[in-house]
């Protein structure tokens, strides 16, 4: 069994209204949500929900128009922009369903860049980029670029660039989004493999009701708001 | 890493990235060569005046009264240790009649002097009982050599007549009849119009200047001193000048290849708005966007600026032998100063071009631009 001793994430009475054009869009309405350190959780919903919204205010992509986040227990209220992206860069792990890797950039650079962000040297990279080059089975294709990759692969490389600095939360979007039943499947199974084996905190957005079994929780979200929460006795 | 990606993504858009860099070319080409030509045409012409840099001039202080130098002041200033040639000059505008007849300079001179000064177009240069006569004078009076010319109340027979000069800021013989310094004094009972010295090393003119005033001056400021080199270096000045504006009218292109870079840097920010997003996502800040995007516009600026450094040496040269007909030695140090200027120029173009483009991609909010499709 994994302790699961403490919050990694805590939204308090999250609310973010967007503005678009004269209309006032409710994205998230007085959202309040625990998330324990190495949970699986899915966040349901049909498009409209929410739940992306959710997504990128826990990344601190965005930020919420009322109430306070806590990530590793510290508010991300009073952060600069810097103190942000450095948390976004150390704590967190993002993948996108466009996979989104810099198209100039090989596997492997991609896997880099993260860690160039961070001001590693050289060697260090080098190594952590065959370790996680090894962990994920992606040694023959380090050296293509994502053009060369089928979006399975490109997932999995994106995938990797999310562990790159060895984040604690790894916030996943739609990552079977594009994806072959396949693909999908081998996707989540690594992603799986990453919260079991590693003990990372996995948040998944999706509306693809056939993920439900890979998480612990499921929570359900409705114009904004938690509808349900529900254990998969996983 | 970050050059990687910058060269990377001008790779991405090749042709795109070759024009902008084309406009720095001509840019700096057209900047440089100019520059080349001005500075050599420049020194061919100041090569006419070299022989007179160490040259110093002086006359009579009119302003304290004194309309001559006496002899004691010439003999005191001969016995400088500064000087190598001391040419005392007399002179005074007289009736010259010959066949016609006019109103002209006539100078006194030592015949060494004038042989060191001139040259004989025709005759040969000698002055006992005889006059030489210049250039403009002899067409304008008809006078030939051995002509019979009669100047105040004594007569002379025309030795030679002197090649046409260049402009001079001492003696103007092409209007002028010379004789001896005898003779002069002869005839017009007059005291040196002026004394044209010439110093050993041109960084002595100074101590020269100071042993006048101690020697001569020292009561009285009898006479005045003037060294060719400060009008020497008044022409170069006013050289530079037109140089300059030369310059600026050719770094319009240069304008034009900043506008351009500025052109492409903004479209590449919005084009791969959603791949910032990404950066800023994954940890990039704010700096390292800005810093891939400068990047980029400076590798434009800095390979454009140093092909059209190379270009502008042939430039320079072509235009040098086309317009001045020598261009022997174009390969100087000034020219090697105007190619480093003008690549410096082009450099700093692409750099001020960068900026407004890569701090617009830096201030980008990753949440919208992720968001862009």
């Amino acid at each position: 069994m994994k302790a699961k001793a403490y919050e990694i994430v805590r939204l308090k009475n999250v609310t973010k209204v967007y503005k678009i054009g004269y209309y006032e869009v409710v994205a998230l309405n007085d959202v309040s949500l625990e998330i324990k350190d190495g949970e699986f959780i899915a966040v349901m919903g049909p498009s409209g929900s929410g739940k992306s919204t959710l997504l990128n205010i826990i990344g601190c992509l965005d930020k919420p128009t009322s109430g306070e986040v806590f990530i590793n227990g510290v508010s991300t209220k009073k952060l600069s922009e810097k103190k942000l992206t450095e948390l976004r860069r150390d704590t967190i792990g993002f993948v996108f369903q466009q996979y989104n890797l810099i198209p100039t950039l090989t596997a492997r650079e991609n896997i880099e860049l993260p860690m160039i962000f961070k001001g590693m040297d050289e060697r260090e990279r080098e190594n952590r980029v065959r370790e996680i080059l090894e962990m994920l089975t992606l040694e023959n294709l380090a050296d293509r670029k994502p053009m060369e990759l089928s979006g399975g692969q490109q997932q999995k490389v994106a995938i990797a660039r999310a562990l790159a600095n060895e984040p604690k939360i790894l916030l996943c979007d739609e990552p079977t989004g594009n994806l072959d039943s396949r693909s999908g499947h081998e996707i989540m199974e690594t992603i799986k493999m990453l919260n079991r084996e590693e003990g990372m905190t996995v948040i998944l957005v999706t509306h693809d009701e056939s993920l439900k079994k890979y998480a612990e929780r499921v929570i359900r979200l409705r114009d904004g708001r938690i509808v349900d929460v529900s254990s998969t006795g996983n | 890493m970050y050059l990687q990606l910058a060269i990377r993504n001008l790779r991405r858009v090749k042709v795109r990235s070759a024009l902008a860099m084309l406009g720095i070319i001509i840019g700096v080409t057209a900047v440089s060569s100019i520059g080349i030509f001005g500075e050599n045409l420049k020194r061919v012409v100041l090569e006419n005046f070299q022989d007179m840099v160490n040259e110093v001039i002086i006359l009579p202080s009119t302003t304290n009264g004194y309309d001559s130098i006496d002899e004691k002041t010439l003999s005191k200033i001969g016995k400088s240790i500064y000087i190598s040639e001391l040419i005392p000059v007399k002179s005074k505008t007289a009736k010259i009649e010959g066949e016609k007849s006019t109103y002209a300079i006539v100078y006194g001179l030592n015949e060494r002097d004038v042989e060191e000064l001139f040259k004989a177009e025709k005759g040969k240069i000698s002055l006992k009982r005889k006059c030489v006569v210049g250039n403009t004078l002899a067409k304008r009076l008809d006078i030939r050599v051995g002509d019979r010319l009669r100047i105040g109340n004594k007569e002379y027979k025309v030795s030679a007549i002197l090649e046409r000069e260049g402009a001079r800021f001492d003696i103007n013989p092409n209007n002028a009849v010379i004789v001896s310094l005898q003779e002069f004094s002869d005839n017009f009972n007059l005291e040196y119009s002026m004394l044209i010295v010439k110093v050993k090393n041109v960084d002595e003119i100074e101590n020269f200047k100071k042993f006048v005033e101690r020697s001569v001056n020292y009561k009285v400021k009898k006479v005045e001193v003037f060294e060719l080199k400060s009008i020497i270096e008044r022409i170069n000045r006013a050289f530079n000048q037109v140089n300059l504006f030369l310059m600026a009218i050719a770094a319009v292109s240069l304008l034009v290849a900043g506008v351009s870079i500025l052109n492409i840097m903004l479209m590449s920010t919005i084009e791969r708005t959603k791949e910032i997003g990404v950066m800023r996502a994954i940890g990039a800040f704010r700096e390292s966007i800005l810093k891939i995007f400068l990047l980029e516009s400076l590798i434009l600026g800095i390979s454009g600026s140093v092909i059209g450094g190379i270009l502008s040496l042939g430039g320079g040269y072509l235009i040098t032998s086309l317009i001045i007909h020598r261009s022997g030695d174009i390969l100087n140090l000034s020219s090697l100063l105007y190619m480093a200027e003008g690549m410096f120029f082009g450099t700093l173009t692409s750099l001020i071009s960068g900026l407004y483009p890569a701090y617009r991609a830096s201030k980008l909010e990753p949440i919208e631009a992720l968001r862009y499709e």
